[in-house]
């Protein structure tokens, strides 16, 4: 009986010990986002501030851009969010319910989607993109959040339309109802899952996306809220209070988002992967 | 109802397929981003595979990132997440929260974060280090080429470890309940059942998690362009960053784009042979 207690002593520290490494660098920036910069250079490990400093947090906010970065942020990413779900709640949808002669063409062009590394778009796309006056426009950014989100957004759906019925569905048909009408009022509420899901999914990942952003936009006045960071590197970056700050400020709305909607977020995250 | 799909196949077309057959075009010139090119072949692939040795640097790193990943990260994550299956669920949903919240930060912050956790001079891991009386150790990290590319694999295989163990728990959240049982009841131990009752009832998930791991691992390329920008000496390159660099530091554009036609190939054929590989493995 104590060596079963023993191990269960053992497998919760170990449990627990994971759940510090995971932990201990956020901790230690949030802490460190509270002292001067000074502090940081001192010996102690860490030092909890007895006297936190909140306005590294209003350096951060206007030497980081916030407000500018944020809006931006918010409506790249929205717009985005809603293209993609539409589009691939549509291509979802028909993928699950249709046999067409070229599924298979669409499912391969799917597939591209999955395997094709983002970076080896960005050269071409960059020149491509050019042609039409897309680079350095918030469209530009848009339509590449869209694709890259739209393959694993069509799996979600799919895999969830293949676990419904259909006779609600037909029943509609033969009633007479259009497509459109079938889609928007008895479809979707029943998507609703694979909608949070989705969505949740492809504005988390636009709102942290930083390579795509940072190839295709130039000028200041569009850049996304991932560069607040990236701007204490120059002009402020002997201001190590203010960068910390900064992180934490710009890492709070994805937690938030993820502390709210983390049964969807887990979720879709293994969607595909692992069958119920 | 083909009209339901061309919406999303038309965004797919225009930002996957065409700008695909442009670097095919690109990748045989000589472009510079700039004036006139000549078209010279092969000749961009040809000295890639045969007179570059940053390519094939990048190539090592990745299957050493692979390595740590299935065969370090993977286990730990496997062996936790039964640990968790054993949990109340409220404590097991509040760990698996926990783990996973690296997963959901911008790679930007994950970046930053682990520079200045790495910084020499007031990174808290020196700090720790120097506190534990090892000294000699507390190094520069991320720009000590005997230590930098482990460096910079951890942070991912950090970042990565929520991925991992959200899918095994997933995956042995499936296992039926009387197959344990059966076992248990037959005599076999804690440990034989996960070995022949649990773990082979898990073969296909585990395939397609290690699937999903080279993927990931060969599309690696924010963390590192963010943290050791390839450095020192080209010693952490992976593939994207070196590209990204050939592209648009140096602006040889038909270099980049032959590399961009290599990474696609490679990140196709390997997903390929690897779920080949592991379905032959699996039977």
């Amino acid at each position: 009986m104590s060596q079963r207690k023993a191990l269960t002593w053992a497998l919760q520290v170990v449990l627990v010990g994971f759940a510090g490494m995971q932990l201990f660098p956020l901790a230690w920036v949030f802490i460190a986002s509270l002292q001067r910069s000074g502090d940081l250079f001192g010996n102690d490990l860490l030092r909890l501030p007895t006297d936190p400093q909140w306005h590294n947090y209003t350096r951060a906010w206007t030497d980081g851009q916030i407000v500018r970065y944020g809006l931006n942020s918010l409506i790249v990413v929205t717009t985005s969010t809603v293209a993609s779900t539409a589009l691939s709640f549509c291509m979802g949808y028909a993928l699950a319910r249709m046999r067409w002669r070229w599924k298979r063409l669409v499912l391969g062009v799917l597939g591209l989607g999955m395997v094709v590394p983002i970076h080896a778009t960005l050269l071409p796309n960059f020149i491509w993109y050019g042609y039409f006056g897309l680079i350095d426009t918030r469209l530009g950014l848009i339509i590449p959040y869209v694709a890259f989100t739209l393959s694993f957004n069509t799996l979600v759906y799919t895999g969830h339309f293949r676990n419904l019925p259909t006779a609600l569905e037909e029943a509609a048909l033969l009633d007479g109802a259009s497509w459109p009408r079938i889609l928007w009022s008895i479809v979707a509420p029943l998507a609703t899952p694979a909608t949070v899901t989705v969505a949740v999914m492809t504005f988390l990942s636009g709102w942290n996306e930083f390579i795509m952003a940072n190839t295709y936009l130039a000028s200041d006045e569009l850049r996304t809220l991932p560069f607040s960071i990236i701007r204490f590197e120059g002009q402020y970056s002997s201001d190590y209070a203010a960068q910390f700050a900064c992180m934490v400020i710009v890492a709070l709305p994805a937690l938030a988002l993820y502390l709210f909607f983390s049964k969807h977020i887990m979720a879709g995250a293994t969607a595909g992967a692992v069958k119920e | 109802m083909a009209w339901l799909v061309l919406p999303g196949l038309a965004v797919l077309v225009f930002s996957l397929a065409v700008p695909l057959g442009f670097s095919v075009y690109y990748s045989l010139t000589d472009w510079d981003g700039l004036g006139a090119y000549q078209r010279v072949g092969l000749d961009n692939y040809r000295s890639i595979l045969t007179d570059d040795p940053v390519f094939w640097r990048s190539l090592r790193n990745v299957v050493a990132l692979i390595a740590v990943t299935i065969f370090v990260q993977n286990p730990c994550a496997f062996v936790l997440a039964a640990f968790l299956s054993r949990l109340s669920s409220r404590a097991s949903r509040l760990l698996r929260t926990i783990y996973f919240v690296p997963a959901v930060l911008s790679l930007v912050i994950v970046a930053k974060l682990w520079v200045d956790v790495y910084n020499p001079t007031f990174g808290i891991l020196n700090k720790l280090l120097r506190a534990v009386g090892l000294d000699a150790l507390a190094i520069s990290w991320l720009s000590n080429p005997s230590t930098s590319l482990a460096a910079v694999i951890w942070i991912i295989v950090w970042q990565g470890f929520g991925w991992a163990l959200l899918f095994y728990y997933a995956a042995l959240m499936t296992v039926p309940r009387d197959l344990e049982e059966a076992a248990r009841v037959d005599g076999a131990s804690w440990l034989a059942t996960y070995r022949h009752v649990i773990i082979p009832h898990l073969y296909p998930v585990i395939s397609t998690v290690i699937v999903i791991d080279v993927i990931s691992s060969m599309k690696q390329m924010e963390l590192i362009y963010l943290t050791t920008a390839g450095g020192p000496g080209q010693l952490t390159q992976f593939l994207g960053v070196y590209l990204y660099q050939k592209a648009f530091v140096s602006g040889e554009y038909g270099y980049g784009n032959a590399l961009s036609v290599l990474f696609v190939l490679l990140s196709a054929g390997l997903t390929f042979l690897v779920q080949r590989g592991m379905r032959v493995l699996s039977r």
